[in-house]
C-alpha cells in the first residue's frame, strides 16, 4: 500500500525542486532574508524587534507562495501530460496517486523551508551574534511548515475539481481568510458591543475554514518579555488540529478525484 | 478493486471525514482559538481592528506578519512630523505604531510625553482636555507591557508633574513602577517614590522608602569593594542625604510632636501663616482676563493655581479634573469644551498677570454659556523651603478672610481655594458689558498704585516664625 505512495512522492519531490519558478521564489527569499539587516534602520531602539518581524514575515509569505505554486499544478500537470494513465494503469490506487503528491508536495516544502530556517540561523548567529535567538526563530518557522502543510492540502483538494489558474487565487483567498480573517473574527469576539448575531457568524465562518493563524506564534519570538503559558502545549495542539484538516482535506481530494473523469 | 469495496471505501472515507471535521470543529474551539486568542492574536481586549486606519497594503503587510515592520516605517515617518512642527499628525501614527506592536515601550513613552506636554496655546499653556488620552495611553501601554517599569513610571510622571494634584493616583502608579525588577537599571529613579509618598501626606511611608533605598545603595557601595564607582557613591549620598533632610524636616514640621501628641508651640509650622489672599479679575479685551492679587508668601517659589473652565466641565472637581474618569485612547479632545490653567507667579507678594486666550479659539471655544474662575494653592505641590512653614498638610497655613482656607478640597489638606462665576458675555464682552468692563474682586484683594511688576524684587522677606 505504501510503496507506490513513496515512490509517487519521490518522484514528485524531484520533480519540484527542478521547476525553476519555485526556485526563483526562494532564491527571491534567500536574497531578501540577507537584505533584512538593513532594515534595522527603521527601528531607532528595537532593531532586532524589526529584524526578527521581517524575517518571519519573508519566511512565512515566501513559504506560502511556494506551497500554492508547488500543488495548484501538480494534478493538472499529470493529466494534460497524459503521464497519469501511464502511473494509474499500474497498480496504483488513485487515492495512493493523490497521497503520494502530497507527500512529495510537502517534502519538497520542507526541503525549501529547511533552506530558509538555515539562512535564518546563519543570520542571527553569524551576523547578529545572537545564536540562541536564531534557534528560537526555528521553532517558529517549524509552525509555519505546519501552516504550509495546511495550505498544500487545501490546494491540492481543490486542484481535484478547479483549474490551476483558479485553484492559485482561491487557495491564496483562503489562506489570506484563514490568516488576516481569524483576527477580525477575533476582534468580533473581543468587542463587547459587537452584535451576537456578527459574533455567531465570525464563529461558524471561522470553524469551517482552516485557521492558518494558530500558526502564527511570532507574538513570543518577536517580544521575548510577553508572558505565555505553556507555549509547547499550544504547539502541540495547533500541530494536531492541523492533522485533522489535513486529513479532511486529502479525503475530499480522494473521494472527488476518485469520481472524475481523467 | 471491486465495485463493491470501492463504494465501501468512499463510505468509509465519507464517514472519517465527516468524524474529522467534527473533530477538528471541536478541537480548534476548545483547545486552539482560546489560547490563540489570549497569546498570540494581533487584537487587543474589546478594541477595533485599524481597517481603516492604515491603506490596505499597509493592512494587509501589517497582519501577514509585517506588524513591526510596518510599526517602525510609520514611527520614521512621525519623526519627520516632529521635526516640522506637525504635532497633530503624529497623534494617529501613535495610535497605528501602538495597535501594530504594542510593545514599542519607546513609541508609548513618547506618545504619553507628547499628547501631555506638546499640545499648547500661543502662551505655552497646555491644553489639558488631551490629558485623559495621554493617561489611557500610559494605562494602556503599561497593561501591554506589564514586565518593564518604564511606562508605569511614564504614566507616574504624568501624575506627578503635569497633573501635579492628584499624588495619590501618582503613588498607584510608580509603586508599581518601583516593584518592577527592571527598575534597578537605573535606581536614581526610585528616589522619585518618596518624594511622592511625601506630597501625598504618606510621611512615614516616604520615611521607610528612602530607608529601604539607602539600605540597598549602601549594599550596592559595599560589593564595590574597591569604590572605584562613582555613581554607586553618588546615589548612596543623594539617598543618605535626603534621608537627613526628611529626618529634620519631620522634626522640625512638628510631625514627631504631633505624633507623641505634645504641643505643636513653637514649631515651623505654629503660628499659622496668612497668606492673605485677594484677587481682582477684569476683562480688558474680548477673551482676554487681567487677574491681579495679593498672597502675602515669600516672593520666591509661590505659584497660584488658576483655571477658567465651562461650568459643566466634564469630571471636574474644585482646582482640577478627575483625568482619568474615562480611560479612552481618543485623541480628539472635546472641542467644544473650554479649559484653561496657569500659574499666577507671585513677585514682592503681588500677582499681576494677563492671560490672552484670544489667539487660540480652537483650544479656548468659549461655546458654553457659564463658566467658572478658580484659584487654588495646594501645599502638598509647594516647595520644600515653602511647605518648611505650611507643613505637609497646609497645617501651617490660615488666611485672615478664612472663607479661602478650605479643606473639603482635597482630603486631609488645608487648601486655599476661590471661586468665581463668569458669563460668556462677560468674557467675550457682549451685551452690556461691551461699554462696562467686567470687574470682579475678593474680598481679600487689596487695592494698590504700585507697578509690583516693575519695582525690584525684595530681599527682606516676612519671616517664616511669623507674620
Amino acid at each position: 500500500m505504501f510503496k507506490p505512495i513513496i515512490a509517487i512522492a519521490k518522484a514528485t519531490v524531484g520533480e519540484a525542486i527542478r521547476r525553476r519558478v519555485l526556485l526563483i521564489i526562494l532564491f527571491v527569499a534567500v536574497i531578501l532574508l540577507f537584505v533584512a539587516p538593513l532594515l534595522g534602520v527603521l527601528s531607532a531602539r528595537q532593531e532586532k524587534t524589526v529584524l526578527t518581524g521581517f524575517v518571519l514575515g519573508i519566511v512565512q509569505l515566501s513559504s506560502a507562495v511556494i506551497a500554492i505554486t508547488l500543488t495548484v499544478y501538480m494534478l493538472p500537470n499529470e493529466v494534460e501530460r497524459r503521464t497519469i494513465y501511464t502511473i494509474l494503469s499500474k497498480p496504483v490506487q488513485r487515492y495512493q496517486f493523490l497521497v503520494g503528491k502530497y507527500l512529495g508536495a510537502v517534502a519538497a516544502l520542507a526541503l525549501m523551508m529547511g533552506l530558509m530556517a538555515c539562512v535564518t540561523l546563519l543570520e542571527f548567529g553569524i551576523i547578529q551574534h545572537d545564536w540562541p535567538k536564531g534557534v528560537e526563530l526555528l521553532q517558529g518557522i517549524s509552525m509555519f511548515f505546519v501552516q504550509m502543510s495546511l495550505l498544500a492540502s487545501v490546494a491540492m483538494c481543490l486542484s481535484t475539481f478547479v483549474a490551476p489558474l483558479v485553484n492559485f487565487f482561491l487557495s491564496g483567498g483562503i489562506y489570506l481568510i484563514g490568516t488576516l480573517g481569524y483576527a477580525f473574527f477575533d476582534s468580533f469576539n473581543k468587542n463587547p458591543n459587537a452584535p451576537v448575531y456578527s459574533k455567531a457568524l465570525a464563529w461558524f465562518v471561522s470553524t469551517i475554514l482552516p485557521n492558518f493563524a494558530s500558526y502564527n506564534v511570532q507574538n513570543k519570538l518577536i517580544n521575548p518579555e510577553v508572558q505565555i503559558q505553556n507555549p509547547l502545549q499550544y504547539s502541540i495542539n495547533a500541530v494536531v488540529y492541523g492533522g485533522f484538516y489535513i486529513a479532511i482535506m486529502l479525503i475530499a481530494g480522494m473521494l472527488i478525484f476518485d469520481r472524475k473523469e481523467v | 478493486m471491486a465495485y463493491k469495496g470501492k463504494a465501501k471505501l468512499r463510505n468509509t472515507l465519507l464517514a472519517t471525514g465527516v468524524v474529522l471535521a467534527g473533530m477538528q470543529a471541536v478541537w480548534s474551539s476548545c483547545f486552539v482559538y482560546p489560547r490563540w486568542s489570549k497569546d498570540y492574536s494581533p487584537v487587543q481586549t474589546g478594541r477595533d481592528l485599524i481597517a481603516g486606519s492604515l491603506s490596505a497594503d499597509q493592512m494587509l503587510f501589517a497582519l501577514a506578519g509585517f506588524r513591526e515592520l510596518i510599526a517602525g516605517i510609520l514611527w520614521v515617518r512621525a519623526d519627520s512630523f516632529f521635526e516640522s512642527g506637525n504635532y497633530d499628525a503624529i497623534l494617529p501614527i501613535i495610535r497605528l505604531v501602538t495597535f501594530l506592536d504594542p510593545h514599542q515601550i519607546d513609541v508609548y513613552a513618547t506618545g504619553i510625553w507628547h499628547i501631555g506636554y506638546n499640545f499648547t496655546d500661543e502662551e505655552q499653556r497646555s491644553d489639558r482636555r488631551y490629558l485623559p488620552a495621554a493617561l489611557a495611553l500610559g494605562a494602556e501601554g503599561a497593561h501591554q507591557n506589564p514586565t518593564t517599569y518604564e511606562l508605569y513610571y511614564e504614566t507616574g510622571w504624568l501624575w506627578y508633574h503635569k497633573i501635579d494634584d492628584n499624588y495619590e493616583k501618582a503613588v498607584y502608579w510608580m509603586a508599581q513602577a518601583d516593584s518592577k525588577k527592571d527598575i534597578m537599571s537605573s535606581p536614581a529613579r526610585r528616589n522619585l517614590l518618596g518624594r511622592i509618598y511625601e506630597r501625598n501626606g504618606e510621611v512615614e511611608k516616604a520615611l521607610d522608602h528612602w530607608y529601604t533605598l539607602y539600605d540597598i545603595a549602601a549594599a550596592e557601595y559595599d560589593k564595590d569593594t574597591e569604590h572605584r564607582n562613582f555613581e554607586l557613591h553618588q546615589n548612596k549620598d543623594t539617598i543618605e542625604q535626603n534621608l537627613d533632610t526628611m529626618l529634620v524636616r519631620m522634626s522640625q514640621r512638628g510631625f514627631f510632636a504631633a505624633k507623641e501628641h505634645r504641643s505643636l508651640e513653637g514649631y515651623d509650622i505654629n503660628p499659622p501663616f496668612d497668606v492673605g489672599f485677594g484677587m481682582k479679575v477684569s476683562v480688558p479685551s474680548e477673551r482676554v482676563l487681567r487677574i491681579q492679587g495679593n498672597w502675602n508668601v515669600l516672593p520666591v517659589g509661590t505659584r497660584i493655581r488658576c483655571i477658567l473652565r465651562d461650568k459643566n466641565f466634564p469630571n471636574a472637581i474644585p482646582g482640577g479634573a478627575l483625568w482619568d474618569a474615562d480611560l479612552d485612547v481618543n485623541f480628539n479632545p472635546q472641542r467644544d469644551k473650554t479649559y484653561m490653567m496657569d500659574q499666577l507667579f507671585v513677585r514682592n507678594q503681588r500677582f499681576d498677570k494677563t492671560i490672552d486666550m484670544s489667539r487660540d479659539p480652537t483650544m479656548y471655544p468659549f461655546i458654553s454659556d457659564d463658566y467658572v474662575l478658580e484659584f487654588y494653592y495646594n501645599p502638598r505641590s509647594a516647595p520644600q523651603h515653602i511647605q518648611d512653614k505650611f507643613g505637609w498638610n497646609g497645617e501651617g497655613m490660615t488666611d485672615s478672610t478664612a472663607e479661602d482656607i478650605r479643606t473639603d478640597i482635597r482630603a486631609n489638606t488645608r487648601c486655599m481655594f476661590y471661586s468665581v462665576e463668569l458669563k460668556k458675555d462677560q468674557i467675550l464682552l457682549r451685551n452690556q458689558y461691551r461699554t462696562q468692563q467686567p470687574v470682579i474682586k475678593s474680598k481679600g484683594f487689596r487695592e494698590t498704585e504700585e507697578d509690583y511688576n516693575q519695582s525690584k524684587d525684595r530681599a527682606q522677606i516676612p519671616s517664616l516664625r511669623g507674620n
